[in-house]
């Protein structure tokens, strides 16, 4: 290449430039960029770029664009919420509350994006599921999880408006005696015993099972202090520890009340809750379950309390909890029919429910 | 002369004529090789059917994490299965020489179907391999579907499971195969099969019946409309009626 065809691409390379249409505010903002480049490792650079034109984020725009929404989900399961993998005439499916929750808002992405949207599950370890987020492999995650915990909160994460108000945690039992014992502490004030006991010292001196980093361990971390704390992978895994009467022992399960109601009335008939005297079940706390997004995706946030706004407006959201509570159904149908495929090479490789053990933390 | 105008009409017939023959020939082969060839794909497909059900207690196993059934012991027990049906070795298909027993397409399509089942346990090992879970609904229908749609997918042959009353609507039996279906039910257990040329001749459909075990009747037995584990109603069927077909469709070529 001689010395005029390098001029004539200069030429050209101009030409170009002017035909785009480039503006005097753009100009200055690639002047201040081009500064930025001889400046590299000045921060105020890219302050000062910030400045000039704030990077708005937009999150629903990049769904729109990659035509899928990367959501999360407990592999433990968390019936009825969300069940165990299973398979299908169709492949492997998910399916549960939170499942038919996450289609609604994929239907509703889909409408807003004028295009088919698919949602690619990432079925994960509960307590992983704020990492992935954290690491922007999600785009939101869904699975029972309480909006109004009084624990500290997760930096640079936020939740949506509530999609299950009922939930909230209780405790079950398999021994008639500790299921007495928590009776007879639960007796209304009486002359021989004035005052009642606070709810959390009713599990005085029992073994307590609770899954590791949910709401249930931040629950017996604060309040339960004369128990003995064992520490369970997954509720299968409590579950597994207590009837084997392995070691720890285990008197009682505590978790997420109407996880546990689905358990004791429809797969451990021999488990039940526990009970006041006048044999109403026991509530430890109240709790709103709620979708997990980034802090600073303030478009999808505001979107998905849409979604959520607008079914429980229609009765939708009634609809699902009757449907997936209170109804006689069996999931492996529900799984075949409405389930959700999930991303084989995003789930946990084999997943196993886990252990218990002592909190020799305590 | 008239001799000669004789002579060139009969030759021109009696060439015609063999001719036609040679064209019946060729069909007549290649609708024997298409149908043997879907009664091997058929008794692939049951005999991948067998295996799974023979692994249920350890696909459902809520002990066990690892279950240790892979893809490749899938198919170790596919291969074994189908020899005891068919005397055909897969393993050694590449080498066999094609014959009416083995025909080319055969050799060509049964280790596709070996492949796409392969793929099948391959995706189902998360679901397999959870501790803790018991049932999990991978069950010789789920992998037979499974297996025939990714078998389908990938070749110019189909495989379909089908029955009269199915409990996944995409197994709904056509116009053709609900009447051999009927047709079926009233005939006692055999190893019959129905082969008919459908399409004006232009594709060849096989239909092997399939019919209930012992094992099945947990979920299809008495009594008839309880809910089974997976939640649907049971069929009230005895050890030996008829459960469905796989429907093995070939078109021919040269026709």
């Amino acid at each position: 290449m001689g010395h005029d065809d390098r001029d004539s691409v200069l030429t050209v390379s101009r030409r170009d430039f002017s035909a785009a249409g480039v503006s005097a505010p753009s100009r200055a903002l690639l002047g201040v960029a081009l500064i930025g480049l001889l400046l590299q490792g000045c921060g105020l650079v890219y302050d000062a770029l910030q400045y000039v034109a704030p990077v708005a984020t937009d999150e629903l725009g990049a769904i729109c664009r990659r035509q899928r929404v990367q959501v999360g989900m407990a592999v433990e399961p968390f019936r009825p919420f969300v069940f165990p993998a299973i398979g299908t005439d169709e492949g492997s499916r998910v399916t549960g509350l939170d499942v038919e929750l996450v289609r609604h808002i994929v239907d509703a992405l889909s409408r807003q994006c004028g295009h088919p949207v698919t949602p690619v599950l990432h079925l994960v370890r509960f307590r992983d599921l704020f990492l992935h987020l954290s690491e922007g492999k999600l785009d939101l995650f869904v699975s029972a999880v309480p909006s109004n915990m009084p624990v500290r909160a997760w930096a640079g994460f936020a939740y949506s408006i509530p999609y299950f108000q009922h939930g909230g945690l209780s405790g079950i039992t398999r021994r008639p005696d500790v299921a007495e014992r928590i009776r007879q502490r639960l007796q209304p004030p009486s002359e021989a015993s004035p005052g009642t006991i606070a709810d959390a010292q009713v599990l005085a001196g029992l073994a307590v099972a609770v899954q590791d980093g949910t709401a249930s361990q931040h629950y017996a971390a604060a309040n339960l202090k004369d128990s003995r704390m064992v520490l369970c992978d997954s509720l299968p895994a409590a579950f597994e520890s207590a009837e084997a009467s392995a070691d720890p022992a285990i008197d009682v399960i505590l978790g997420t009340r109407p996880v546990l109601e689905y358990m004791v009335t429809r797969v451990k008939k021999e488990w039940q809750l526990l009970a006041r005297a006048d044999g109403k079940p026991l509530f430890l706390t109240r709790a709103q379950y709620a979708v997990v997004m980034s802090e600073e995706s303030y478009r999808l946030r505001w979107f998905v309390n849409t979604v959520i706004f607008r079914l429980d407006e229609s009765g939708q959201l009634e609809r699902m909890r009757a449907r997936w509570l209170d109804e006689p159904y069996a999931f492996p149908r529900r799984a075949a029919v409405e389930g959700l495929p999930f991303d084989v090479e995003k789930m946990v490789s084999q997943y196993s429910q886990g252990a218990c053990r002592a909190d020799r933390a305590r | 002369m008239r001799t000669g105008i004789l002579m060139v009409t009969l030759m021109v017939w009696g060439l015609l004529a063999w001719g036609v023959t040679d064209v019946h020939e060729a069909l007549a082969v290649e609708r024997a090789e298409a149908e043997e060839t879907a009664r091997l794909l058929a008794k692939l497909i049951r005999a991948g059917r067998l295996v799974i059900d023979q692994n249920q207690a350890v696909i459902d196993d809520v002990h066990k994490g690892d279950k240790g059934f892979t893809p490749d012991v899938f198919e170790q027990q596919l291969i074994e299965e189908f020899r005891k049906e068919t005397t055909i070795d897969l393993r050694t298909l590449a080498t066999a020489p094609a014959s009416i027993l083995i025909p080319p397409l055969a050799k060509e399509l049964l280790p596709a179907f070996v492949l796409a089942s392969k793929e099948v346990v391959r995706d189902a090992q998360v679901v397999i391999n959870q501790r803790g879970i018991g049932y999990k609904n991978f069950i010789p229908a789920t992998y037979g579907s499974q297996a025939a749609r990714r078998f389908t997918s990938q070749s110019h042959v189909r495989l379909k499971q089908t029955t009269l009353q199915p409990r996944n609507p995409k197994n709904e039996p056509d116009e053709y195969e609900a009447s051999v279906l009927k047709w079926l039910s009233g005939r006692p257990n055999a190893e019959a099969y129905v082969s008919e040329l459908t399409e004006r001749g232009r594709t060849l459909r096989v239909v092997m019946p399939i019919y209930y075990a012992k094992d099945c009747l947990k979920c299809h037995g008495e009594p008839k409309g309880e809910l089974d584990i997976s939640g649907y109603p049971k069929e009230g069927a005895h050890e030996g009626d008829l459960a469905g077909a796989i429907t093995v469709t070939v078109p021919l070529s040269a026709r």
